[in-house]
């Protein structure tokens, strides 16, 4: 039943001004992709005009070779989950989730059948009769989630569904999510701005800045290799060290760096995620050396900040492993961890 | 500590609804005595003969009739007025209305305009207009009603999320699906409320009835003016009232029922 969903030049403006600006997007048949971006990136918008409960200025949606654009949502079959899970209140979860079913023309006794077994998917089989009034936060989700499995959608889509989860429930149902995707593989497109749950759930994470698809891949590629410096400082990388690439190094104030993959010669800034950068004394073949100026606690990791010739840089180390700050400290960024982003004064500015 | 709260609120509540009731019973008392009786001589604390020949003077009178058409003008009245109110009350919870206040002010009128002047003057506009007395009295009435079912809808409609229709839609429901299947199952009990406000319009009126209806439909509240005004026969005026009580009190019970049933 799972489509390849997917989204060519979307464009949508409201009052003038474009929320949209032309975003291509593809979802394999069966994948999840995990649309991340800040808060009021629009991408809720995206998944309202695939869903067709907007209209979009200017672009397409197919899903499985359908042109949906125009279509009205019921004749869609991109079935959604919010934030909020809105059930129906006057029917019970069994009732909730025999819903689609029902709609569809199913008989009573054979649309509540299939639904007692999307209840049972998702966990919840002995809830049937409940109110949805009476559930917890994350049934009431489960119960949503089997409600649109029920309808047996071409494309999923989930709009921040576990937001307003607590943080142990949100984990459940992660891999409840990886459960149903082994089970029934839909079409799955997760909007978030977490970048832990969009690493965690999707096999690959479209970056939305400024109204475009900044960047698509897999999350590590994301992380290591940023297409641009606001994809990099959007998902939090923390150092940037400005140069010019010479003959198949980089340039700066740190001195000459041997980079892993070739890169044209131009300016451009090396990034190195701070999680692979290690801390060692400034003497032992440290890339950079300076002094601790800062050390937080990142749960149970800790972020040192290293004043540097070419600036801040920073590490992420275990516990007991920060050095005290004011401390002398050499800096190690390995050489496969190393990447540059051409061209620092074009992206300084859009940054 | 749960499981005691719903316990003690409830005892805390059957006393003042015992208050309630006894507030509402209270004024019907004599009106049932009378209905009972048929000779209450001055001094007696009680009547002096009891029997039904109230009931039966109220018959040969057509209170049976009367009582029909106060029934199918107040049904048709919450007819008119539920759905014309919940679809304002929609537009004025859930969208954007051009001069909201003006469209307001405009559907809150009829309460704060004594029906009285208005009808007056609508009478004779009718008449000229050569309308129907039933057709304008219907008009008239629906109109008096549209502030109360506009009311109760847009408060119904505040706390309503449109997002569950979204919803619905994205599963595969249709206009009408959603209609039948989200919409008005939601907004079902405020639709009683409303439904039942504009039937206590239709059914309890006297001047536009009299006035714009120009006496031709003789409903209830008609039949109780005449006899009481002509007969001086207290027994019949005390069935014929104690028949336009009761029917209000019964959808009210209705009402309250299915509210609460709705609010499950």
């Amino acid at each position: 039943m799972s489509a390849e969903l997917v989204v060519r030049g979307l464009v949508r403006r409201f009052g003038g001004t474009p929320v949209l600006d032309g975003v291509d997007l593809a979802v394999p048949a069966g994948e999840c992709v995990a649309l991340l971006g800040p808060s009021g990136s629009g991408k809720s918008t995206v998944l309202r005009l695939v869903a067709g409960l907007d209209t979009p200025d200017a672009g397409r949606v197919h899903a499985g070779g359908r042109d949906l654009t125009g279509l009205p949502p019921e004749r869609r079959g991109t079935a959604m989950v919010g934030q909020r899970p809105r059930l129906f209140p006057h029917l019970s979860v069994l009732d909730n989730v025999a819903f689609p079913l029902a709609v569809a023309g199913r008989r009573r006794r054979e649309a509540r059948a299939q639904a007692a077994g999307h209840l049972a998917l998702v966990g919840l089989a002995d809830l049937a009769a409940r109110r949805p009034a009476t559930l917890s936060g994350g049934q009431e989700q489960r119960v949503a989630l089997a409600r649109a499995l029920a309808a047996s959608p071409a494309v999923l889509l989930l709009d921040e569904p576990f937001s307003a989860l607590d943080p142990g429930v949100r984990e459940e149902m992660h891999r409840l999510l990886a459960d149903l995707r082994a089970a029934v593989a839909p079409t799955v497109l997760l909007v978030t701005h977490d970048r832990q749950e969009a690493t965690v759930v999707a096999d690959t994470v479209a970056v939305l800045l400024d109204g475009r698809i900044a960047q698509a891949g897999p999350a590590e590629e994301l992380h290591t290799r940023p297409a641009t410096l606001a994809v990099s400082r959007f998902l939090g990388g923390a150092n940037e060290v400005p140069g010019r690439v010479e003959g198949g190094a980089h340039v700066s104030a740190l001195g000459r760096l041997a980079l892993p993959v070739p890169v044209a010669a131009g300016p451009g800034v090396l990034v190195v995620r701070q999680e692979a950068v290690a801390v060692t004394g400034p003497g032992d073949d440290a890339d950079a050396t300076g002094t601790v100026t800062r050390v937080t606690p990142r749960g149970a990791r800790r972020r040192v900040e290293v004043a540097t010739p070419a600036g801040p840089l920073s590490a992420e180390v275990g516990p007991g492993l920060a050095p005290a700050p004011g401390s002398a400290v050499g800096l190690v960024l390995p050489v496969a961890q190393r990447w540059v982003v051409p061209c620092p004064d074009a992206q300084r500015a859009e940054g | 500590m749960t499981r005691a709260a719903p316990l003690r609120r409830r005892a805390g509540v059957a006393p003042r609804v015992a208050l309630a009731l006894v507030w509402l019973a209270l004024p019907l008392v004599p009106l049932v005595l009378w209905a009972a009786a048929d000779r209450w001589s001055f001094p007696a604390l009680l009547p002096t003969a009891w029997g039904l020949t109230g009931w039966r003077q109220a018959a040969d009178q057509g209170a049976a009739a009367a009582l029909g058409r106060s029934v199918l003008l107040g049904l048709v009245v919450a007819a008119l007025a539920t759905p014309a109110g919940a679809m304002a009350g929609r537009a004025l919870a859930l969208h954007r209305v051009p001069a909201r206040r003006l469209v307001e002010g405009l559907l809150l009128a009829p309460v704060a305009v004594p029906p009285f002047a208005v009808v007056m003057g609508l009478t004779t506009l009718t008449l000229r207009a050569g309308i129907p007395g039933t057709v304008a009295l219907v008009c008239v009435l629906t109109v008096s009603a549209l502030p109360y079912t506009v009311f109760v809808m847009r408060s119904a409609y505040t706390g309503y999320d449109v997002g569950v229709e979204e919803e619905a839609r994205t599963l595969g429901a249709g206009p009408r699906a959603v209609l039948l299947r989200v919409h008005l199952p939601l907004a079902a009990p405020a639709l009683a409320t409303a439904a039942f406000l504009a039937f206590l319009v239709g059914w309890s009126d006297y001047v536009v009835t009299l006035v714009v209806g120009g006496g031709q439909l003789v409903t209830l509240p008609m039949l109780v003016g005449a006899l009481s005004s002509a007969t001086g026969n207290d027994a019949v005026v005390a069935a014929v009232s104690l028949t336009a009580v009761l029917p209000p009190l019964l959808l009210l019970v209705a009402t309250a029922l299915l509210a609460r049933r709705g609010a499950r």
